[in-house]
């Protein structure tokens, strides 16, 4: 490919330099010793070349600390891409990206979570004014959307729901049952399944399931809706994007959710109910009644209040993540999914402090 | 011979009629546009002549390969060939613009390592694109930037064709005329064949040798700007002339 003269002052070139033959072209450069010096190129015998083999001539003549002084027999089209390719050739190098260590990318991480907390909380406090706002002014309320995002959110919920809380609550039993069969204690079976579904497993339960649901359907539903500038438009249009997409969904949420959760108190406590007949004799008038004297309101109370506080945090994330999506389809799906995984990690982080304030007032 | 021969094409989209027997040359080394107007199907056209969307029923070239009656593995190897520059870019979005025009050296060439990143910078450079906006997010690039980094993914593979579609929308004037001059340059010092979509007036005068005018599922005009500015068509003339006759 590639031919220095006895002098040292001319390179003899034939063959195709191609961006097909680089490897060739490169192997050649390396077999070649080419001095270091004013080259005279003689393109006699070549039979092709691209601005990819005319680079690979120019880099590997410069890496040798030679360049090109003239160029002799080459047809005229060679010599146009060659002359092509050295005219441009001055282009700057390229910016690499920094390389970030361990620690650089845990303080960024740091700093991006406490940057989504903050932008969490001026969300949920411009959802506050806009429900504020609605209160004075009832005209603008939606309730065409709200009730759309209630079926969306709610009734096409309940199959799942109810699936999962039925199947959770039959596993309790078993779980249950067999430890406290031992004691002669299954009666108990009831006591646990019935006040733990109604407090904390049937809440957590079905905000999971609504997170993956429809959090992540806010997020993708917004966010596709800034994408093609559809929100920009609204606000062009003198409507409030708050008014017209976030509140209906954030209330529909809040209003859904302690209704799905007590779907699932009721599907879980079937459940249990279903698996204690035959595993534990306790037939279901039975397991009715014992449900009847020992699960307190206040048990089902708090589930349906916590319920509530979750709907709003996983409507104000969902919707969040949705609006400030950036201008590009791959971040579309990084918000979704970050959305699921926040949802779910808010609402167990809520359920712990919950936890801890309940206790302390004695619910 | 020509670079892309289509004969007698019919398609059909959602059962709407959008060719009804198209047949157009583009010659080797020359830049030829699609003009029409609004919903006449050049972009479908240029959709069926790249292999994306089958014709009812017709043939096409592209560099001698019967698109359609190709096997994957010759299409593949045809499309290594030519470029293609989509309306708003179609940049990986998870890559960066360095990536993005890597990305089919990688894939389809044995590239000497040393030499990728010149490769790139080089192609960067041929698209008109500076060497800093190598590393950005193509969502961190403005339009006209976004246009230039595809035109340089479209280059990578050394094609023989080009084929672009509204490569000057949305672009103001200065840097559109010069996207214009960078095809002229690559047609002719590097023997590219461009087949391009635009409603460019401007870019039809300035650099195009070949306009072909679809209109009603046909071509109702075929030729050099002068030939088919003086056809006798209402829309035609009111392309060119800005008003009817």
């Amino acid at each position: 490919m590639i031919e220095p003269d006895a002098q040292g002052t001319s390179l003899l070139l034939h063959g195709r330099w191609t961006l097909a033959s680089l490897w060739d072209i490169d192997a050649a450069l390396r077999a070649a010793h080419v001095p270091a010096a004013h080259l005279t190129i003689d393109g006699a015998g070549l039979e092709a070349v691209d601005t990819a083999g005319a680079l690979a001539l120019v880099q590997g003549l410069a890496l040798r600390g030679a360049d090109i002084g003239r160029t002799v027999n080459l047809q005229a089209h060679h010599a146009h891409i060659i002359d092509a390719v050295r005219g441009q050739n001055e282009a700057p190098a390229g910016v690499a990206l920094p390389a970030r260590y361990w620690v650089g990318r845990l303080g960024f991480a740091g700093a991006q979570l406490a940057r989504l907390v903050r932008s969490d909380l001026d969300f949920a406090g411009r959802c506050m004014a806009a429900i504020a706002e609605l209160a004075v002014h009832p005209g603008r309320a939606r309730w065409k959307e709200f009730a759309a995002q209630l079926e969306h959110i709610c009734i096409e919920a309940l199959p799942v729901v109810a699936l999962v809380a039925f199947l959770i609550g039959t596993v309790l039993a078993y779980l249950f049952g067999l430890q406290a069969e031992k004691y002669g204690a299954s009666i108990f079976v009831v006591d646990a399944v019935a006040i733990g579904s109604a407090r904390e497993l049937a809440p957590i339960l079905v905000a999971v399931i609504v997170a993956g649901r429809s959090g992540a359907a806010f997020t993708a539903q917004l966010g596709s809706m800034r994408l093609t500038e559809e929100i920009d438009a609204l606000r062009t249009l003198a409507l409030s994007p708050m008014q017209v997409l976030v509140v209906p969904r954030l209330l529909a949420l809040v209003v859904s959710l302690p209704l799905l959760v007590f779907v699932g108190d009721l599907a879980a406590i079937g459940g249990a109910m279903a698996a204690s007949a035959p595993l534990l004799d306790i037939p279901p008038q039975l397991f009715i009644e014992r449900v009847h004297s020992q699960l307190a309101l206040q048990h089902v109370a708090v589930g349906l209040g916590k319920a509530v506080v979750f709907g709003a945090a996983i409507a104000v994330i969902g919707c969040r993540a949705g609006m400030n999506v950036e201008r590009d389809a791959r971040s579309i799906g990084v918000a979704t999914t970050s959305t699921v995984v926040r949802c779910i990690v808010a609402v167990i982080l809520l359920d712990a402090l919950f936890a801890v304030w309940l206790q302390s007032v004695g619910l | 011979m020509n670079a892309v021969e289509v004969q007698g094409v019919h398609t059909q989209l959602a059962g709407k009629i959008v060719h009804d027997g198209v047949s157009l040359g583009v010659p080797r080394g020359k830049i030829a546009a699609l003009i029409g107007g609004s919903g006449s199907g050049k972009s479908v056209l240029l959709r069926v002549i790249i292999g994306l969307q089958r014709p009812a029923a017709g043939t096409i070239h592209v560099l001698g390969t019967d698109v359609w009656s190709a096997r994957e593995s010759e299409l593949n190897a045809l499309r290594r060939r030519f470029g293609v520059m989509f309306q708003d870019g179609a940049l990986f979005s998870s890559l960066t613009v360095a990536q993005n025009v890597a990305t089919p050296l990688r894939e389809h060439s044995h590239v000497p390592a040393w030499l990728l990143e010149p490769l790139v910078r080089q192609r960067l450079a041929l698209a008109g694109l500076p060497a800093e906006a190598a590393a950005r997010m193509p969502s961190e690039l403005s339009g006209g930037m976004r246009k230039r980094a595809a035109m340089a993914r479209a280059l990578a593979l050394e094609p023989e064709v080009l084929f672009l579609d509204e490569p000057t929308s949305g672009l103001d004037p200065v840097t559109a005329r010069g996207f214009d001059q960078r095809l002229r340059f690559l047609c002719d010092e590097l023997g590219l064949t461009v087949l391009l979509v635009t409603h460019d007036l401007d870019t039809l005068r300035g650099i195009v040798d070949r306009v072909i005018v679809l209109a009603a599922g046909k071509v109702i005009a075929e030729g050099s700007v002068d030939d088919v500015q003086h056809t006798d068509d209402t829309w035609l003339h009111t392309y060119f002339h800005g008003h009817g006759t």
